[in-house]
């Protein structure tokens, strides 16, 4: 610790730290451009001076470590001339467009010159204009009025890790460019508008919408994917005009995905009324008449309830509450990506807190796609690469990540069972034993080398496992996941405290859903099938797109049609033209209600937007069905709905009442008796089939997003692909049309070739155009087509 | 050499052997006495006891700041499991500044053998020579003195039978001034755009490729060899105390006779001109004089007697700097003067600081204006406010260098800008 005096005050900091920090830690206000707490000190604006006894000049207190007994002051006559310089050096060649300007309201330059400026600028000569650069759907700019503070271009080294904002020429022709053109290559892109001080990067789809003043900024859960990012959703009477990253919550960064869904809020994919199906088309109606029809669909049939993650906590539970008084032995079913539904031995959702995986030892990641699937934990370990930690992975492709993985190994989803066991085989020779791994591993004759990578990690002190969505959505996941459990109890990375255990859940809430639905739930596949085949009436689809999203597109396809179908929802999706009654729900930004994320984390949401139409909160619908369905409602109140909640997770009561401890996190649900074996399977086709996912497409709100859909269209790979050695051995080459037999029989496609997919593998990137092929596991691929 | 071990008696240093023909020739460089001392330093030398030398010596960096080179060297931590770095800066920008130009083509071997000697005090395996771009002649007469020094394992593994191994490379700079800066110089030579870096970390401590790194001008290196040769005391002999040795000044303006002469710390300044350099072209004292590159302050003609030392010539209210003296006599047009080295540095001020990137470009179109004859009384005040404001409040010191001749021609010269709006305007 090092003890100095700010304006004679004493004040004690780590050491090391900089003066400019412990003025912020302490209350004395310090201007600043350049500086950013995550990003590396560039002390290129020159606004933090500040005076220190002894030294000559004023000094940069960014980039000035304290030291014992250093005296600091932030408040002089000649500071303030210091800092008005500064300004007027910086507004020589603004454009000084703050009225044109998004920024205007929220600036820097706009503040400080109010605070620091002088009241009038001296600079007569000509002005510098700088040309703009197109840097995709996301960002726009205006780059005359760039003060070259380069913190956009530290994000993109340091944090994007896609390096692609750079520094050209010097002296006053310096100016801030992009590397290519049209796209960054960031999923992270929209942050930039947030970081940079001045109106030169701006968020392109809101762009000249609205001023910061007249903004209603509501606090909020991001519910995109499962980490759950703490968000600022700004509107201005209904219209919602952005989302932020919200900067009192935990991590400074939110994706793209996540900020810029906004737009679907407002879509006309939105169901905003209550309608019936008329002929071909639908008709809005009144809500006592939609439900009457509901009824009329639901009453006393064999009934299947498909419902998506994105609803809150009480949400979720009314549809268990529904089913429990109205549709007692109703088939249930919400992972669009998992088709093992045995039990697993652990549960969708994290053991470790984020910062366990940050710190770890050893961090591996099985089977995904995280800076896709989860791009804020992902830009966490890309941090943690950067320091040089270790995070390795095995998975189907060397899928990309902006940052240098220790070791990555590719092989095919049917090599699993052989990794595991080949990493059994090193924890037993090491003396790390289980119970029950031998009678795993008799059931696997092969043994794969990329199992060496998974078992030296787990000798490390602390390993932390992230198990992705090729082994979630594995034929025989459980017992893939049971051999997981194992390896990480021999190696000690189970006990409370230092669990290593995560498996990225589907979607938020995760917890709650093992915990409300784990004894009831089916698989998507098996419902729709039920629902083809007559054992299923009648179809409640609760917010689920089965036919845009996930494992079972073949299966939706099948079944839509054959029964009747009640949609409730937020968004309409492709499947609502089978709709025969749509009952309107509040979005997840829309409604008062809980959110747990993946590592078990709750937000309590009390600040929510108003819904553009007649929209109500989902437990309010599924209360109000029940009712009209003749019985009692299960709850009238969202305390009512809570407190049914609590005997599942008791917990919870102290979180509503405001109760508990703000660490406590929702643990994840484990079974002991999931003592899964691996099953026989013989590879009867010769690739396994891979779908990408795609943070621009997959889900019903995303693709509700007119700018998600133009990232998504950059972003874009070829319909399919294989290995080039996959085709070779084929005789066949790079955009060769290609015959792929599946199980439901055959379909012709052009594979693009990538050396970063393991071969045997075929990967299906395009879900809009090869999307049936998510419905297969294996595929055989042959010479020429139609 | 034939360098006196009389203190008294030395006439040169790093200039002893410069009008030998075909000194960059290693057999004449050789029999002239280059590497004759060298083995000895390996043999019988060690670290400490060549810091200790150079300590003694009161040597101060030639490049600029005039930093005491034996301290710098004894700031490089040497246990930290990281190499350490020796970089020769031969970027030689400051504008009147030619010295480091004549030791590299005149007498490379000089320079090479100071920077073996430095390098193995300091344990440095790896050296880089970091060379003007426009010096092609001199990088060319550089790289084959090092191939001959390496074909006479003077230079890659055990020299001379030795443990000590080095490698020494010429890197050519791009053209700009600020790689002349010795962080801009690390980064350039990282292969990234020159942009000097804040400090602390010094380069030192954490320097080229973040390893402790010492970065010397080519004066400073080619100063080593005579100093262990003769001893650390010998050397502070010569010149005055606290400003030991010889130093090439880089004499160019209004003499009779511009050119580099090298001469001992203390010399006056009027008997460097009149003695060496033939006297002024016109006049009997000089109108101004800038004593250490362009970036120093200038002083008037009532310091003409000042004894050429680091400390007299900050008692004058200047830099002895890298010794690059600029004369101006009574013809001289300040103003214009000061135009032209404001476009000099707005042109070259790397541009990340905020007062540097905006000011240099401000004052110069500002001096322009003055000169062309639009300027007004309040372009005083401009011209004064933003270079004071840049000084000393940057990541490097081009932009005190930037505002140093304004602020002079401000201080020494206002009713000369004065003439220059009134006469121009009516
Ligand atoms: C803008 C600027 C340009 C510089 N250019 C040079 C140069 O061309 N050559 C040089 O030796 N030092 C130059 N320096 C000084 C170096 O930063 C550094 O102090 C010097 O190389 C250290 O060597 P020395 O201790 O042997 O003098 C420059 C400094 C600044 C601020
Ligand atoms: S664009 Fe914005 S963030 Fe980037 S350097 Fe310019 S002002 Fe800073
Ligand atoms: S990372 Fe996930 S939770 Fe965070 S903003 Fe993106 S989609 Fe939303
Ligand atoms: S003072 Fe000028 S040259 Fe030096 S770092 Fe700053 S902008 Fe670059
Ligand atoms: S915040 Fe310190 S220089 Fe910019």
């Amino acid at each position: 610790m090092t003890t100095l005096f700010i304006n004679d005050e004493e004040v004690t900091v780590t050491a090391g730290t900089s003066i400019l920090e412990a003025c912020r830690k302490h209350g004395a206000d310090v201007p600043y451009f350049c500086y950013h707490p995550e990003l590396s000190v560039a002390a290129n604006c020159r606004m933090c001076l500040v005076e220190v006894e002894g030294f000559a000049k004023p000094a940069a207190s960014c980039c000035t470590p304290v030291s014992e007994g250093m005296k600091v002051r932030t408040q002089s006559e000649g500071l303030s001339k210091d800092r008005q310089m500064v300004m007027e050096y910086l507004l020589i060649h603004h454009p000084l467009d703050c009225p044109v300007c998004d920024q205007g309201g929220a600036c820097k330059l706009q503040d400080y010159t109010i605070t620091h400026g002088a009241n009038h600028g001296r600079y007569a000569e000509e002005k510098r204009a700088v040309v703009d650069h197109d840097l995709g759907p996301f960002v726009s700019t205006c780059m005359t009025r760039c003060i070259h503070c380069t913190r956009c271009v530290r994000f993109a080294d340091e944090i994007a890790g896609t390096g692609d904002m750079g520094i050209l020429n010097r002296s006053d022709h310096m100016k801030i460019d992009g590397i290519v053109e049209e796209a960054l290559e960031s999923e992270l892109s929209g942050n930039l508008a947030e970081i940079c001080p001045v109106g030169a990067l701006l968020d392109k789809p809101s762009h000249d919408v609205s001023r910061p003043w007249e903004v209603t900024r509501h606090k909020s859960t991001c519910t995109q994917c499962p980490q759950g990012c703490d968000i600022v959703i700004e509107s201005r009477g209904k219209e919602v005009i952005r989302i932020k990253s919200d900067h009192e919550g935990v991590e400074s960064w939110i994706c793209d995905r996540g900020r810029y869904v906004y737009d679907a809020f407002r879509s006309v994919h939105r169901i905003s009324q209550p309608t019936i199906k008329e002929g071909d088309g639908s008709v809005a109606v009144a809500w006592d008449e939609a439900f009457a029809h509901a009824v009329n669909i639901l009453k006393d049939k064999k009934v299947g309830i498909v419902f998506s993650p994105y609803w809150s906590v009480e949400g979720l539970a009314s549809i268990r509450m529904l089913k429990d008084v109205a549709f007692k032995d109703a088939k249930v079913a919400f992972d669009l990506h998992r088709r093992d539904m045995r039990m697993f031995a652990f549960e969708e959702g994290f053991g470790s807190s984020t910062e366990d995986i940050v710190e770890a030892d050893e961090v591996v990641i099985l089977g995904s796609d995280l800076r896709q699937r989860l791009p804020i934990l992902m830009q966490m370990l890309r941090k943690r690469s950067n320091e040089g930690k270790s995070v390795s992975r095995i998975g189907a492709m060397h899928y990309r990540t902006n940052s240098e993985l220790s070791n990555d190994q590719i092989i095919r989803p049917r090599d699993w069972h052989a990794v595991i066991a080949r990493a059994m085989q090193q924890l037993i020779d090491q003396g790390k034993p289980a119970a029950g791994m031998k009678e795993w591993m008799a059931k696997v004759t092969d043994r794969h080398e990329a199992g060496k990578v998974l078992a030296d990690a787990l000798l490390a002190d602390t390993c932390c496992l992230l198990v992705g969505e090729e082994i979630r959505s594995h034929v025989d996941a459980a017992s893939l996941i049971f051999g997981l459990d194992m390896l990480m109890r021999a190696s000690g990375h189970g006990e409370v405290g230092r669990d290593g255990r995560n498996l990225i859940p589907e979607g938020m809430n995760a917890q709650l859903l093992s915990a409300v639905f784990g004894d009831v739930r089916v698989s998507v596949g098996e419902l729709l099938d039920a629902a083809n085949d007559g054992d299923i009436e009648a179809l409640l689809l609760i917010g689920s797109d089965p036919l845009g999203d996930g494992l079972f597109p073949v299966e939706a396809k099948r079944a839509m049609g054959k029964v009747p179908m009640v949609q409730v929802g937020a968004i309409a999706g492709q499947i609502s033209v089978f709709a025969d009654v749509q009952l309107p729900a509040a979005a997840y930004s829309e409604v008062e209600g809980t959110f747990i994320n993946q590592e078990g984390r709750i937000r309590v949401a009390t600040q929510p937007l108003k819904s553009l139409g007649e929209e109500r909160a989902l437990w309010k619908i599924m209360m109000r069905l029940a009712q009209d369905l003749g019985f009692e409602a299960p709850a009238v109140s969202l305390d009512g709905v809570r407190e049914a909640i609590a005997q599942y997770i008791p917990e919870l009561k102290d979180v509503w009442a405001g109760k508990a401890d703000g660490g406590w996190k929702v643990p994840v649900k484990r079974n002991r008796i999931a003592e899964m074996l691996p099953n026989d399977i013989e590879p009867a086709m010769a690739l396994d089939v891979v779908s990408r996912y795609s943070m621009y497409r997959e889900g019903a709100w995303v693709r509700a997003s007119a700018s998600l859909a133009e990232a998504g269209r950059l972003h874009a790979l070829d319909d399919v692909i294989v290995h080039p050695d996959t085709l070779a051995a084929l005789g066949l080459k790079a955009n060769d049309k290609c015959t792929f037999q599946t199980s439901n029989g055959a379909c012709q496609f052009v594979a693009g070739t990538r050396d970063d997919v393991s071969p045997g593998v075929l990967f299906v990137s395009k879900r809009g155009v090869a999307g049936d092929l998510s419905s297969e596991t294996m595929v055989n691929l042959s010479k020429g087509g139609a | 050499m034939t360098i006196s071990s009389d203190p008294s008696k030395v006439t040169a240093i790093c200039f002893d052997r410069i009008n030998i023909p075909n000194q960059n020739k290693l057999s004449v460089a050789r029999e002239n006495g280059a590497y004759k001392f060298l083995s000895t330093v390996l043999k019988e030398f060690d670290s400490d006891k060549i810091i200790s030398e150079v300590k003694t010596s009161g040597l101060r960096g030639r490049g600029g700041a005039g930093f005491p080179t034996g301290l710098k060297w004894s700031f490089v931590p040497r246990n930290t499991g990281k190499p350490i770095y020796l970089l020769c800066n031969a970027d030689e920008g400051e504008p009147g500044t030619f010295k480091d130009r004549d030791i590299m083509r005149f007498d490379p071997h000089l320079l090479i053998e100071g920077m073996i000697m430095a390098g193995f005090a300091l344990g440095v395996h790896d050296a880089y020579i970091y060379i003007r771009g426009e010096f092609l002649h001199e990088a060319n007469v550089l790289n084959a003195a090092i191939e001959e020094a390496y074909a006479a394992n003077l230079l890659g593994e055990n020299i001379l039978g030795t443990n000590y191994s080095l490698n020494l490379t010429v890197h050519r700079g791009a053209g700009a001034y600020v790689c002349g800066e010795e962080t801009a110089l690390i980064e350039s030579l990282e292969g990234k755009p020159g942009r000097p870096r804040f400090k602390p970390p010094f380069p030192a401590v954490e320097g080229f490729y973040a390893c402790p790194t010492v970065v010397n001008n080519v004066e400073t290196l080619a100063t080593i060899p005579a100093i262990l040769e003769f001893g650390g005391a010998w050397h502070a002999a010569i010149g005055k105390p606290n400003n030991t040795g010889m130093k090439i000044f880089s004499v160019s303006g209004h003499v009779n006779k511009p050119g580099n002469y090298e001469v001992p710390l203390g010399t006056t300044l009027r008997s460097l001109i009149e003695n060496q350099c033939g006297g002024l072209q016109h006049g009997s004292v000089p109108k101004a004089i800038i004593p250490g590159g362009s970036s120093t302050p200038w002083i008037l003609a009532e310091h003409y007697d000042v004894p050429l030392t680091y400390d007299d010539i900050v008692k004058a209210g200047s830099f002895l700097g890298s010794g690059a003296i600029i004369v101006m006599d009574e013809t001289a047009d300040m103003v214009a003067l000061t135009r032209r080295l404001t476009h000099f540095y707005a042109h070259e001020s790397c541009g990340q600081c905020t007062p540097c990137r905006e000011g240099t470009g401000w004052v110069e179109r500002v001096m322009t204006r003055v000169e062309n004859g639009s300027g007004c009384e309040a372009d005083l005040t401009v011209l004064k406010e933003a270079s004071e404001h840049m000084a000393g409040r940057t990541i490097c010191a081009l932009a005190d260098g930037a505002a140093a001749p304004v602020l002079s021609l401000l201080k020494h010269f206002p009713d000369e800008v004065r003439s220059h709006l009134k006469e121009k305007v009516a």
